[in-house]
């Protein structure tokens, strides 16, 4: 993976993570639910991608 | 607000949640991939289309391939981006696509861009100097074609022009091209003194001070998420615009007796006939105040600069009455008055006509209307107002004319801070009148 991707990545997800939680105080349970386990696959893979990145030789 | 069909293409699963939590009033279709996006595409019902840049792992910019499609299918086309490299813009933009901004604080991001897209479709299907703000003067419609392209940003508007001019009406034209969807409400700042003023803008508790019976929200209030509009800015003093300019940075306040702050994502427009710089330069304006409301400045000429205007105006405002027919005389005479009332002159005058002439207008009814609309505007000529002719007649017109020259020596000197040679060369006055102005306003007799 070349840096721009990882940095656009990054840009990206971090964005929608935000978003995200900028939604949170007014959702409805389900929708808080739903958004809470969008937001943790998002950290993950975003944790996963850095530590590719980290391993790459 | 009217609902729209919008396709969002968006392969990140937490973005799509985000986009139809925002796109809710709407009817919206999500795709996850580019093949998919474009079979929505191709069916045509879309107004807008949202495209993520990336789609998947394989192109840097695979959601551009969308954007000629979009084009042909005449759907006004968004690039949403995790960077904004000027070299994928200008590509999403050579595409044709109408509109690219960065990802992040998408509540604002698609508002804005909703509000782009209303606007620019208002702007295609109705012309707004037919029917919202008639003029045929070049300069006065290239000013608000200017001024509407900022319609839907958060850019204050300042509106310079004499009364009557139509800087109310500009108002609302923006407001309603701004696809702001709240109100929008106006306040005349030199209508209230200043302690009712601030009660007017901020709103009262109960009790907050003497008369004060009922809870009153405010204007700041009321224009949430719309429009405010000051007029006559220019009669608003120092304190106030203090006041005012703290919650225009801070979109919070504290209305009168409240310990409570409220918050309001007004914008400003605002709009004064007075000269700003010299209000500046004299200290009626903090300049600070003045940056915060002057993102943009328009500036409507008075009618008699704009002649050609004259005609349309009455046709437009006569539209839906009685259909009229103006002689060659009633014509000329029409284009030879100076309209010192500008807009709001032109609309009393048609209301006149149209209420008690017959359709065919000769040159006797308008001098007569004329006359009429000039004697309820208070004006005997334009230039002298009611108040001065009443002065002359109870003191004598040399009393009213050394007034009405110490009024505007003071002014000036004001303006420059004092210098009577900079006064004397812009006034272009003999030192004898200069001095016998100060000796009157100092209550002195001045020497013979």
């Amino acid at each position: 993976m070349k840096l721009e991707t990882l940095i656009h990545d990054i840009n990206s997800k971090c964005s929608s993570l935000k978003d995200a939680a900028k939604l949170l105080p007014d959702a409805t349970a389900p929708e808080y639910k739903e958004l809470l386990a969008l937001m943790v696959r998002q950290a993950r893979a975003l944790a996963e991608e850095l530590a590719a990145f980290e391993r790459k030789p | 607000m009217e609902k729209l069909s919008i396709l969002v293409v968006e392969d990140d699963p937490l973005a799509r949640k985000v986009m139809a939590v925002q796109l809710k009033d709407h009817a919206v279709d999500f795709a996850s991939d580019a093949a998919s996006g474009r079979k929505l595409l191709e069916s045509g019902h879309h107004a807008l289309c949202f495209l993520d840049l990336q789609l998947g792992d394989k192109d840097e910019a695979s959601g551009m391939e969308l954007i000629p499609l979009a084009c042909a299918k005449g759907v006004y086309s968004v690039v949403m981006s995790g960077h904004d490299a000027e070299a994928m813009v200008e590509r999403a933009y050579e595409l044709g696509c109408d509109d690219f901004y960065s990802k992040g604080n998408e509540a604002s991001n698609v508002g804005s861009v909703i509000a782009r897209y209303l606007n620019k479709k208002e702007g295609a299907k109705s012309d707004v100097f037919a029917e919202r703000f008639v003029t045929e003067d070049a300069e006065t419609r290239a000013a608000v074609k200017e001024a509407l392209k900022y319609a839907p940003s958060e850019l204050p508007i300042l509106i310079l022009g004499p009364s009557g001019s139509g800087k109310t009406n500009l108002a609302r034209v923006l407001h309603d091209h701004s696809g702001r969807p709240g109100a929008f409400v106006a306040i005349n700042c030199a209508a209230y003194t200043e302690d009712l003023l601030e009660a007017e803008l901020f709103g009262y508790k109960k009790g907050a001070f003497t008369g004060a019976n009922d809870n009153h929200k405010g204007k700041l209030l009321a224009a949430d998420r719309g429009t405010l509009f000051l007029d006559e800015i220019g009669s608003m003093s120092l304190k106030m615009q203090t006041k005012l300019l703290k919650a225009i940075e801070e979109r919070s306040f504290h209305p009168l007796g409240s310990e409570r702050a409220e918050t309001s994502r007004f914008r400003v427009i605002s709009a004064t006939l007075e000269d700003i710089q010299s209000l500046i330069k004299a200290g009626k304006m903090r300049f600070d105040f003045f940056q915060r409301i002057h993102g943009l400045t328009v500036e409507l000429k008075a009618l008699a600069r704009r002649k050609g205007d004259i005609l349309p105006l009455i046709a437009a405002l006569a539209r839906g009455g009685k259909r009229l027919a103006f002689t060659p005389e009633a014509k000329q005479r029409l284009l030879a008055h100076d309209w010192p009332g500008n807009v709001r002159e032109v609309k009393r005058f048609v209301s006149l006509l149209a209420a008690g002439e017959d359709g065919r207008v000769g040159p006797e009814a308008v001098d007569r209307l004329l006359r009429t609309v000039r004697a309820e505007h208070g004006a005997t000529g334009g230039f002298v107002g009611e108040e001065q002719y009443r002065y002359a007649l109870e003191n004598g017109l040399t009393a009213a004319v050394d007034r009405f020259s110490d009024e505007i020596i003071r002014r000036n000197l004001d303006d420059h801070g004092g210098k009577k040679t900079a006064t004397l060369a812009d006034l272009k006055i003999s030192t004898r009148l200069l001095y016998a102005a100060l000796a009157r306003l100092r209550g002195e007799r001045s020497e013979p």
